[in-house]
């Protein structure tokens, strides 16, 4: 690139001196002027380029652009525009910007001469301009870009807990929807409280359940002594009249929420028999667990079995009852009168007693587990409790599984 | 299944003219007190004491007629209630526990036997049928 200049400067030179030729008198002394000037010009570029290291040049990119671009316009005019005058006023404007000099008076000279000056200054400023203009707005596109992220991953995150709560409150809501509305606030805030607290107990009861599940199995695979597998078994039946109590208490809470089984996971709650597992279907699961029974055992888990039966029988039939009761009540009167007060009122007792059909089918499984425990021996007892455990426990995965299960592809 | 044979009926002025159920219903009326009641317990084998419309007693009703039993069911008007109640305290005084009457109340053998928990839980035992039996209440 540097080689080209004293290329062109010496045929500057020489088309210099061809044009004068052709200028007016007045103008020759100005002329021949420009002639020294424009060879100390020149020089000067060739020095400037020649003693500048090109290290120098590196970093100031305009400082590199500067000369050629410069020498770069000289050529373009040349090759655009054969006007002499043109020419000329380029070389004035070079003499300008370089020497500083000033002297044209020439308005004709000096007017191409300054919008040259404009437009050659005007490449190198605008270049400069454009070039800091681009980086002002990379950065802020990148600003603005990383406050967009920012606030993207802020409102994924609060999606998340709505989703959340949502979830939550739905759940309450549900079994809410049974207190009149509008006239039990104070009502409703125990009422939460009793589930909150309760779904919170639930929880743990899960995890330590989990975990007597965990210990049964590695001591009955470990042969331990009878005494110390009682203990196991104490605290495992002692687990579930602990969940009967906590489902008692919630009871007198929201009776609807503990039938509902909304604390419970889908496939449990499929199952569901006045809030909770049917005793019947607890046994046809033990029962093949426990091989080998003696006969007396097997008359006897016969017998229970019966037992088990006729006492849901009759527990569902007072169920039926009181369905019945409650739809006579609440259809009672006639429905042209706007008033159904009292009806609904009455109904609100009668359905009291549903807290009743809780609490005696938690009896009902309290019962049936102990006479179990009754029956069977220790180490029986133990490979019950742990086949009950993992029963749940499997139907608690299954509903997981199903809650994940990838979605159905749309039918056409 | 054995037919279910009533122990004993029982005849009284006042029964309902509209009741049309096959087992033996005794309602009392405004004069009942627990004199009463008294006779009425030692009278039956098996006879179950309820409030009216009681859903619980009902499920005792059904559990006992899967049995084999015909119990006989008393009704108790709310007002008598309290009475009746308080009477049967007095009498149970000396059986089992100090608390109160809970209703329904089944009375096998003429002694207070206890309520529907007590019934479910000997039942599950496997002990409720051996002592309808020794009662009467119930013939192999």
């Amino acid at each position: 690139m540097f080689a080209i200049m004293p290329v062109f400067l010496t045929l500057l030179a020489k088309l210099i001196h061809v044009y004068f030729c052709f200028l007016p008198e007045s103008k020759l002394s100005i002329a021949l002027d420009i002639n020294s000037t424009c060879a100390k010009v020149a020089f000067f570029i060739i020095s400037k380029s020649m003693n500048s290291p090109t290290p120098h040049f590196v970093p100031s990119r305009l400082g590199i652009y500067e000369p050629i671009h410069q020498i770069g316009i000289w050529g373009e005019n040349f090759k655009r525009n054969g006007n002499p005058n043109t020419s000329t006023s380029v070389i004035v404007e070079v003499d300008n910007k370089l020497e500083n000099e000033s002297e044209t008076t020439s308005h004709e000279m000096l007017a191409p001469s300054n919008n040259y000056e404009q437009e050659a200054s005007k490449p190198i400023d605008k270049i400069q301009r454009r070039l800091a203009q681009n980086r002002e707005a990379a950065r802020k596109s990148r600003l603005r870009k990383k406050a967009y992220v920012q606030q993207l991953e802020n409102s994924r995150l609060k999606l998340i807990q709505l989703e959340q709560e949502l979830q939550r409150a739905r759940q309450q809501g549900l079994y809410m929807g049974g207190v009149l509305e509008g006239s039990h606030i104070g009502f409703s805030g125990t009422v939460n409280s009793g589930i909150a607290a309760f779904e919170m107990e639930y929880g743990r009861w899960v995890d330590v359940q989990h975990r007597q599940i965990c210990e049964l199995r590695t001591a009955l695979n470990a042969h331990i002594s009878d005494i110390e597998l009682r203990i196991l078994v104490e605290s495992g039946m002692g687990h579930y009249f602990e969940l009967f109590r906590m489902k008692s208490t919630v009871a007198k809470a929201d009776v609807f929420y503990v039938i509902s089984g909304v604390w419970k996971t889908s496939a449990e709650r499929f199952f569901s028999w006045i809030g909770g597992f049917r005793p019947s279907e607890l046994l046809k699961v033990l029962v093949p667990q426990l091989d080998p029974l003696t006969e007396q055992q097997i008359l006897e888990v016969c017998n229970l079995k019966q037992s088990c039966q006729q006492a849901e029988d009759a527990l569902s039939q007072g169920m039926e009852k009181l369905q019945e009761t409650v739809s006579s009540t609440v259809a009672g009167g006639p429905v042209d009168e706007v008033s159904y007060i009292p009806q609904v009122a009455t109904a609100m007792e009668k359905l009291e007693a549903l807290v009743s059909f809780v609490n005696q089918a938690d009896h009902l499984r309290q019962e049936t587990l102990q006479q179990m425990s009754r029956i069977l021996t220790t180490r029986q007892a133990a490979r019950g409790l742990l086949a009950l455990g993992e029963y749940f426990h499997r139907l608690r995965a299954l509903s997981t599984l199903w809650a994940t299960r990838p979605p159905e592809p749309s039918l056409p | 299944m054995q037919q279910a044979i009533p122990y004993k009926s029982w005849p009284l002025p006042c029964i309902d003219a509209t009741s049309h159920r096959a087992r033996s219903t005794t309602t009392l009326g405004h004069n009942g007190r627990g004199k009463d009641v008294l006779n009425i317990v030692s009278e039956n084998a098996v006879i179950v004491l309820a409030r009216k419309g009681c859903c619980m007693s009902h499920v005792v009703r059904r559990l006992l007629l899967t049995l084999g039993v015909n119990p006989a069911v008393h009704e108790i008007d709310e007002e008598d209630e309290a009475g009746v109640l308080n009477e049967l305290g007095t009498i149970c005084k000396g059986t089992e526990s100090n608390k109160m009457v809970q209703l329904p109340a089944v009375f096998i053998g003429g002694r207070l036997f206890g309520g529907l928990d007590k019934v479910m839980a000997t039942h599950i035992s496997g002990d409720l049928i051996p002592v309808l039996k020794d009662a009467g209440a119930l013939w192999l």
